[in-house]
């Protein structure tokens, strides 16, 4: 069964790659894993993983209804795989908002605590229970094996029917359920998404989505398993998503229509552009090859359909979910690789159970023969690692043990350490300073002359913006130049003494400005090859080995404090060099400011003129903007104080 | 009363002593640039934000504490909660993490710790475990320096801000923002430019967002309940007319077979 285990290879090693994303997610939390942001809270997972989930297990109450309701019953023989890919695409969503959820332990809460307005407390319940319903559904299949389940499995099959309207009543709530969690944010989703009638439209597509499932996994899985194609038995599915898809095409377009938003179907956006490209996948090329008897018909045709047609019902939800969302803020959300790896692992999990259910209990009339497990087959040779692997059967769990554990490892490096451990703090992307010629009495800056002369009565000031932000700082040099001592201080700036070194920016060492400095090494203390220290020569016993209850440096590092200096140690973490600078200009600042009554030499404005400009306001007595807990009281600014300091 | 803040932009001088007040009381870390933050300087450890506009002006962003809250009304668990005396508030303990209410929030205000493994969402309450209950008032309209953010009754300062705008002719766009958009908001501003950028969209109705999903919430037990009893009906009759059909043929064949015999 060659097929199936390369398949399942593929699988596992995707398996592998989730887990060791998934430790990252649960050590580090969403923010190191995910592109997710506080503008756009919600990405892939939730629109893949779980309204793609939700949207792709609708195969199962469609079905259900066909055969038990209106009693089509051609169609017994897909009923039990329709169900268990319900069941597994349920399970999948579950898995899923574990892992978006920020805490996932918190799930249960939804049983406990109610909001019967919130849409997202009726997804909540409506998961729950036909999770529940689908495992009754399925259960008497498994239990078909074991005489000891016989009568749970006469009692579930009694209240079949029940059950089966139960889960249709309770998939038709939620699936549309999904639709009206965005009814809240008609401001925030592309008006080509946004609808009032979302609910409706989520539903008429998931009953599409159920018929075009049907027909995937039904030619998929004969493929893989070299049965008989169903051929006959999709033609008509094919046709009835067909009219579904119709019905949806109309009712979509009808609401763009009624809403006056036709005109934004030619806007140049890239959400116009993923709209159609949606359309094309959801509705025009099924819709074409569906009309077409050559290609309705034929099962390659019909693998096609499903495959394309379900892809586009998918990134329909994906859009919805995240994609076509209106971000405030200017980075567009992009889902990371790991939130994608997360995706295809937990899809790839679903399969494996899939396939492995398929194999072992009675899904299909037949159970699929695993030629592996021919007892007469001979044991399987590695030819590269001359070793024997066992039976064929043993050879392929070692195979597929061994592509989850390499695919793991591939992910624990590409991980690595310090995305993760940043928390975020994105790598100031540093540049040269450009020094252009700012005129303090226009204001303006002149983007055109790179260079700081000085122009005629005018002072020429640097515009040193070395992050690029916008945000820059004015500096005066010829006024440092005089207030240092003349030529000779051109050391104490430009002292990276290297060849024609004129002008080496703060950027050119501190290229980490605002990362906080870990002034001491614990690791290095601890460490045998380091100072080998045990944990109590540091650290009180009896107390927590933390940052308070420790003994100082300076009972060790006797030097480490000259003699008569006043410099205090108070914490191992030094300041960013951005604190470090605001502290000390401002700090010296404020003090004077008291002192010699001139409050206008401690303002934010000496340093930054970037684009605030906080010279004209009357009332500012003492701002800074970077620390808190060291507020000057000032007396207000009289009329006479203010001019002197000008 | 009703818990309200007005905030004028004309007179506010864009000092950031509300930020850093605010800073103080909840007990807010240094702000450090995040990758997920946005543009407009909210975070988990900034509630509150003075954004510079061209030519001086500048507007405090801060939770609007709408009267018809979306994040109450979305949070499935019920942590958002809209409290008597007027500030929305959140209770951690309640909270699952997944993110609804920023999703809902029309004005994107409530923001995640993204950072850590424990996440829980972060807005302004209007200081309402340690000052609000106590009496005193919030502690970003205490700190500012020009009162140009003030503290009050809802009402009285809806009559102020008009007041305002009456007597101070070409000063003031003829507009309060916060009076009517959607259903009206506890945070008030009046201003000389237009403040639409404080929201997602550009033209924000007068109806409560609540409303939107309101109707399909009601419309849940009549689905439930009228695709259970169609389904139901259904059943009955196609598996009554199979039931018929069969008995029908099986007569038929009695019929047909009997005179042969």
């Amino acid at each position: 069964m060659e097929r199936v285990a390369r398949l399942k290879l593929v699988l596992w090693m995707f398996v592998g790659l989730a887990a060791a994303v998934a430790t990252a997610r649960f050590l580090f939390g969403l923010g190191a894993t995910t592109h997710l942001s506080d503008g756009t809270p919600w990405g892939l997972w939730v629109g893949f993983d779980v309204m793609g989930g939700v949207a792709l297990a609708a195969g199962g109450f469609v079905i259900t209804a066909t055969v038990y309701i209106f009693n089509l019953e051609k169609y017994h023989s897909i009923v039990r795989p329709a169900v268990l890919t319900a069941f597994l695409g349920y399970a999948a969503v579950v898995v899923g908002l574990l892992f978006d959820l920020g805490l996932p332990w918190h799930i249960w809460h939804m049983m406990i605590y109610w909001n019967p307005h919130s849409p997202l407390f009726e997804v909540g319940w409506c998961v729950m229970l036909y999770l529940t319903v689908l495992t009754l559904e399925f259960f008497p299949v498994p239990a078909e094996d074991f005489s000891a389940l016989a009568r749970v499995r006469r009692f579930l099959i009694k209240f079949r029917i029940p059950l089966v309207i139960l889960g249709i009543a309770l998939s038709t709530l939620h699936q549309s359920s999904l639709g009206s969690l965005f009814l809240i944010m008609p401001y925030r989703l592309f008006p080509l998404w946004y609808s009032p009638i979302l609910p409706v439209l989520f539903f008429v597509s998931a009953v599409g989505l159920g018929l075009l499932m049907v027909i995937f996994e039904s030619h998929f899985t004969a493929y893989l398993y070299r049965r008989k194609p169903e051929t006959h038995l999709m033609t008509p599915l094919g046709v009835a998503a067909r009219w579904v898809l119709i019905l949806y095409v109309v009712l979509r377009f009808g609401d763009l229509t009624v809403r006056g938003q036709l005109h934004d179907l030619l806007g140049g956006q890239g959400q116009v552009k993923l709209f159609w490209v949606e359309m094309a996948l959801m509705i025009v090329i099924p819709l074409i090859l569906l009309f077409t008897p050559q290609f309705r018909d034929r099962t390659n045709w019909q693998w096609a359909t499903a495959a394309i047609g379900v892809s586009g019902i998918v990134l329909n939800r994906i859009d919805v979910g995240g994609l076509a969302d209106l971000s405030r803020g200017t980075r567009l959300y992009i889902p990371e690789w790991t939130e994608i790896v997360v995706s295809l692992g937990i899809v790839a999990a679903a399969t494996l159970v899939f396939l492995v259910t398929i194999e072992h209990f009675r899904v299909w009339e037949r159970r699929p023969a695993d030629p592996n497990a021919d007892p007469r087959k001979l044991p399987e040779f590695n030819k590269v690692g001359l070793t024997w692997l066992g039976t064929p059967v043993i050879a392929g769990r070692v195979k597929y043990s061994l592509a989850f554990v390499i695919a793991a490892g591939v992910g624990f490096l590409l991980l690595g350490n310090p995305r993760a451990a940043s928390r975020g703090v994105e790598p100031t992307p540093v540049h040269r300073a450009r020094g252009n010629v700012m005129y303090l009495k226009t204001g303006l800056v002149n983007d055109q002359k790179p260079t700081g002369t000085a122009v005629d009565g005018e002072e020429g000031v640097l515009y040193l913006d070395a992050d690029l932000t916008g945000y820059g700082v004015t500096f005066y040099h010829q006024r440092e130049v005089e207030r240092n001592g003349g030529e000779k201080s051109c050391v104490l700036c430009h002292h990276m003494n290297m060849p024609r070194d004129r002008d080496s920016g703060c950027y050119e060492c501190h290229r980490d400005m605002y990362l906080p400095t870990d002034a001491f090494r614990h690791d290095w203390h601890a460490s045998p090859t380091g100072a080998n220290l045990a944990c109590v020569e540091c650290h009180a016993p009896g107390y927590a080995r933390t940052s308070e209850h420790v003994k100082p440096c300076m009972d060790c590092h006797k030097h480490l404090v000259p003699a008569g200096a006043t410099i205090k140690i108070k914490t191992y973490m030094a300041p960013s060099y951005v604190d470090a600078m605001h502290e000390l200009c401002i700090g010296c600042h404020a003090k004077v400011a008291l002192k010699e009554n001139k409050p206008e030499i401690a303002r934010c404005v000496e340093c930054h003129k970037g684009k605030l400009n906080y010279a004209d306001a009357q009332n500012l007595l003492y701002r800074r903007r970077a620390l808190a807990g060291r507020l000057v009281v000032l007396p207000p600014a009289t009329p006479a104080n203010h001019s002197e300091g000008k | 009363m009703k818990a309200a803040i007005l905030t004028d932009t004309t007179k506010c001088i864009g000092c950031s002593e509300c930020v850093l007040a605010c800073k103080k009381v909840n007990h807010l870390k240094e702000d450090v640039p995040r990758r997920w933050d946005t543009d407009d300087g909210l975070s988990a450890r900034n509630w509150t934000s003075v954004i510079g506009e061209p030519d001086n002006k500048f507007v405090r962003k801060q939770c609007r504490h709408c009267l018809e809250p979306a994040c109450v009304s979305a949070c499935p668990v019920g942590a958002m909660h809209k409290t008597e005396l007027g500030p929305v508030i959140y209770d951690s303990s309640k909270c699952i993490g997944c993110r609804y209410c920023m999703m809902a929030c029309p004005f994107g205000i409530p923001r995640y710790e993204w950072s850590t493994i424990v996440p829980y969402v972060r807005k302004c309450i209007l200081c309402y475990e340690t000052r609000l209950k106590h009496g005193q008032q919030p502690a970003c309209t205490e700190a500012c320096p020009t009162k140009a953010t003030i503290f009050g009754d809802r009402d009285e300062l809806l009559a102020e801000a008009q007041q305002r705008i009456r007597n101070n002719p070409g000063k003031y766009l003829n507009r309060v923002w916060g009076e009517h958009e959607v259903g009206g908001t506890s945070v008030l501003y009046i201003s000389d430019m237009d403040l639409s950028f404080l929201a997602y969209g550009e033209h924000f109705g007068d109806k409560p967002l609540t409303q939107t999903t309101r109707v399909a919430m009601e419309a849940v037990p009549f689905t439930f309940l009228g695709v259970g009893m169609a389904m139901s009906g259904l059943y009955w009759i196609i598996h009554r007319r199979m039931k018929l059909q069969t008995e029908q043929a099986s007569e038929d064949t009695e019929h047909q077979a009997s005179p042969e015999e």
